[in-house]
């Protein structure tokens, strides 16, 4: 390995980073520009309070105890209001694979931050709709 | 060590709050610039995955196991649903096996990629730790739309797989695939032909199969040694589908140091595995076959297990991962399960690794090795 | 007037007086303060009559704003910026995008979110050095700036370049000397062991590269036959010494790299060995100045570069020298963060067997050819260099 072949190698490696300044680069701005997400994204659930039996099954599956179910909120026959703690879920599908009468979906919103802790926690108005308020910043709506 | 060696010595705590330290401590004791004693501490990263795995049932499991490393999660959860698949004798659809075998593979792909820019970032190159990490966005994206998560994907159930390749799904993996095999070669300029890389690496570390064998070392670290030893080749699991494919155990042999392994060494071996599983992936792709994905009794039948014991195993990105579990008579839970992480060995080498090296070069041993806390602390 | 006697105090010419005494008083007042505002006006009209003398003002001027102070600070923030939109490009990400047009303002809120933060004095430290090292660093790396060349002509005949001393080549290799030591003086008082290592790794950086760099700028004296910057950057109007002493311009590059102590020779601050070095506990604003120091020494290696080799603000005949400086100034630091995102980190073992087996026969072995070539073809030479 003589000299002139490691100097060979520096100036391979320095041909290499000049090039990528000029190149675009690969990260996006992200509050404001954001990426299509795949169909079957998990990310929050949507619960369609028509098709849902109260089954329970998404319940007992559920591995971190992230869902609360209660009966006596019915609007439809034999439906039950979902509570969904954000806090908790790990978003590992289970719930969905669970129900059999499709009533119960991830959608592909994956941005849940707020700023209180009370507020992860989906109450059946929530959780039945996929409207929320537009969140701005600096002049410049995202979300 | 004579104690008035030890006399002007600095003990240091490579610590949990160290930056590169992410979830372990380890005790040096320095004498000038060199250490003399390392004492690695496990404990720091303990999630107690072993007794969680007493409270879920065979569908939740996985979580658990891929969630003990999410960079390779594919195949962090394969050993569980196997030996739940083992108990519970299960039949695997064809499909779901190949499927199985492709994912893997791309996970270790994605694992090695997040060890090149980890092992970079520690050697000071965030040049080279970034650029890897782009194409680990792709695999990343591939995983994406597949479950629809990146890290946590949740793909294994017993009897089968979850999700189902689509052609969307397919049309990425091929450009993930494409896109890294093109960016191998400026990687490799950048890596092993860079000179400082060569200054920083070789002779650092150094380990023949011997001491590597009586560690317990498995995977990359032992096959840069130029051991072929491999389960995917020794052990081939009748449920993934490495049969139908054509390839040679990928080895490391430096002809300076025959039968031992340095850093730069290891650092080769991961070129060589990436390419490995690129090819893999490659001939797997054409041969999937149709049918179910997932056994339709499986849900049924992995409810309640029959009493018994199972122990699967399956060759990782660091080494051989296994899990065993023992079932009860109509066990909704396992009674007992044991997880046996590839990087509880390499950690613990570090012991006999480390002394007699320079302080410096304690953090390239040890991310030669690429140990993940989460292996050794489960 | 019974048993009594006059007073001899008269009320009524004592009442008469009362308005003249309290003149007086008001008078003596007045002559205190018209004094002491006159005094203070005085001494503002004799500032302002020595400002406006057109050549103290020119003079101030250019200590603070121009080539001085105020000029180096945002050519500094501006370093700042540029080092770290560079990384990105590099590492294939943006850099800082959202505080002002393209993060321009991204190192003000960052020296504000630093100031604001608590200041954090560990028990062993040594508390008052602790505290006067930064400051002092600052400082020691701002100065040698006096003497960068940024115009053809000096200051004494009215142009940029502020400073002519004839030893000021040595004179800002003797300040940047202090530079490790300062880092090894902070590194000891901080009290902890991290810190300790990295101010002796620091030491040991200059150890390494000092040496290689002063003999890489040996041949610019020689050629100017002058150890003042700004008679070795006028030596080049016709020719410049990166022609003639090619090596020499890449082993300083290299040395001042490893001098400054950034990416592949950063042993001393290296963040995955040693947790930040020897600036491991400054926190806050102490932090804010040694992370300033670090990019003006680059920006000093720079400079000096573009004066001893590429010609300093001889260039364009059309442009005005410091134009004619900043765009080879600007090209530099192009290539000095280029290169220091290029490779691995060295060992410090490596840094000094790298310097002195490597960098040091090279450097002398271009003054040596250079010599000879002067010597034994003058006829050649001589032109080019403008001599005879």
């Amino acid at each position: 390995m003589g000299f002139f072949s490691v100097l060979g190698d520096c100036f391979q490696i320095l041909k290499h980073t000049f090039r990528q300044v000029f190149k675009r680069p690969f990260t996006y701005f992200y509050p404001f520009e954001d990426r299509i997400y795949p169909e079957r994204t998990r990310g929050r659930h949507i619960h369609v309070r028509e098709n849902c039996t109260a089954c329970a099954q998404c319940v007992r599956i559920c591995p971190v105890v992230a869902i609360r179910m209660d009966k006596e909120d019915k609007m439809y026959e034999k439906d039950c209001a979902l509570y969904f703690d954000y806090t908790r879920c790990i978003f590992c599908g289970l719930c969905v694979q669970a129900c059999r009468f499709e009533a119960l979906f991830h959608t592909p919103v994956v941005d849940l931050s707020e700023g209180d802790r009370d507020d992860l926690i989906y109450g059946p108005d929530k959780i039945e709709t996929l409207d929320r308020d537009p969140l701005k910043w600096r002049g410049r709506r995202f979300r | 060590m004579s104690p008035d060696i030890l006399d002007g010595s600095m003990d240091i705590w490579f610590g949990p709050q160290h930056v590169s330290a992410h979830g372990w401590a380890t005790k040096l004791t320095l004498v000038g610039d060199y250490i003399v004693e390392c004492d690695p501490n496990a404990g720091y990263f303990h999630r107690s995955a072993e007794k969680v795995l007493e409270f879920k049932n065979f569908r939740q499991g996985p979580l658990v196991l891929e969630r003990m490393c999410m960079l390779e999660a594919f195949l962090a959860e394969y050993p569980y649903v196997a030996a739940v698949e083992k108990i519970a004798e299960l039949e695997i659809p064809e499909r779901a096996k190949v499927m199985r075998t492709i994912m893997m593979e791309m996970s270790r792909i994605h694992s090695i990629q997040f060890w090149w820019g980890q092992f970079n970032a520690e050697l000071g190159f965030f040049t080279m730790a970034l650029w890897p990490w782009v194409d680990r966005e792709y695999s990343l994206d591939v995983f994406e739309e597949l479950t629809g998560s990146r890290h946590t994907v949740s793909f294994s159930t017993p009897g089968g797989v979850k999700y189902d390749f689509t052609e969307k799904v397919m049309t990425q993996l091929n450009r993930a695939i494409d896109r890294f095999e093109d960016r191998l070669v400026k990687f490799k300029d950048m890596q092993l032909g860079s000179p400082t890389f060569r200054a920083r690496t070789e002779n650092i570390g150094l380990y023949d199969v011997k001491q590597g064998l009586k560690w317990g070392l498995s995977g990359p670290p032992i096959k840069a040694c130029g051991v072929p030893m491999d389960l995917r080749k020794d052990d081939p699991d009748p449920n993934l589908a490495y049969d139908m494919v054509d390839f040679d155990v990928p080895i490391t042999e430096n002809p300076e140091h025959p039968g031992q392994s340095d850093a730069f060494d290891r650092m080769e071996q991961r070129f060589a595995e990436a390419e490995t599983a690129v090819s893999i992936i490659k001939q797997l792709i054409p041969q999937i076959p149709e049918g179910d994905i997932v056994d339709p009794k499986a849900r049924g039948k992995a409810n309640r297990l029959p009493e018994g014991e199972a122990y699967a195993r399956v060759e990782g990105t660091r080494g051989i991962t296994s899990v065993w579990l023992k079932t009860e008579e109509k066990g909704q839970t396992a009674y007992r399960a044991k997880i046996r992480g590839p990087c509880i060995a390499s950690y613990y080498a570090l012991k006999d690794l480390v002394p007699g090296s320079k302080f410096a070069d304690f953090i390239v041993i040890f991310g030669s090795l690429d140990p993940y806390p989460g292996w050794w602390d489960r | 007037m019974i048993g009594g006697v006059m007073l001899q105090f008269d009320f009524f010419a004592w009442l008469a007086g009362i308005p003249d005494w309290i003149l007086g008083v008001l008078k003596w007042i007045y002559g205190i303060f018209s004094y002491v505002f006159h005094w203070i006006f005085n001494v503002f009209t004799w500032i302002w009559t020595t400002i406006f003398i057109p050549k103290n003002f020119m003079f101030l001027f250019r200590a603070v704003i121009f080539p001085g102070l105020i000029f180096v600070v945002m050519a500094l923030i501006w370093a700042v910026w540029f080092t770290r939109k560079l990384w990105g490009r590099i590492q294939d990400r943006r850099g800082p995008l959202h505080m002002g047009k393209y993060g321009g303002l991204q190192l003000f809120a960052d020296a504000i979110k630093l100031i604001g933060k608590e200041t954090i004095i560990p028990d062993k430290a040594k508390r008052w050095m602790f505290r006067f090292l930064p400051g002092l660093l600052l400082v020691i790396v701002l100065l040698p700036f006096a003497f960068i060349p940024w115009d053809t002509v000096s200051a004494v005949d009215g142009g940029w370049a502020i400073s002519d001393l004839n030893v000021s080549l040595v004179l800002a290799f003797a300040f940047l000397t202090a530079v490790p030591v300062i880092a090894l003086l902070a590194g000891w008082v901080s009290g902890s062991k991290y810190t300790l290592i990295g101010g002796f790794r620091a030491a040991n950086n200059q150890f390494a590269a000092e040496i290689p760099m002063i003999i890489s700028t040996i041949g610019c004296a020689f050629l100017a036959r002058s150890l003042s910057i700004f008679d070795i950057s006028m030596a080049q109007s016709s020719l410049w010494f990166a022609i003639l002493l090619p090596i020499n311009l890449a082993t300083f590059l290299v040395a001042a790299i490893a001098s400054v102590g950034v990416f592949p020779f950063d042993a001393p601050v290296a963040d995955s060995e040693i947790i930040f070095g020897w600036r491991t506990e400054y926190t806050g604003i102490y932090f804010t100045l040694t992370y300033f120091a670090e990019f003006a020494e680059q920006m000093l290696y720079s400079a000096l570069i573009v004066a001893l080799f590429l010609g300093g603000p001889n260039g364009l005949p059309f442009l005005p020298g410091p134009v004619n400086f900043i765009i080879k100034f600007l090209i530099t630091f192009f290539f000095f963060v280029l290169v220091s995102s290029s490779f691995q980190r060295l060992r410090q073992d490596q840094i000094v067997y790298f310097c002195w087996k490597y960098l040091l026969p090279l450097a002398v072995l271009n003054v040596i050819v250079i010599m000879f070539a002067v010597v034994y073809l003058p006829g050649l030479m001589l032109p080019l260099l403008g001599v005879g």
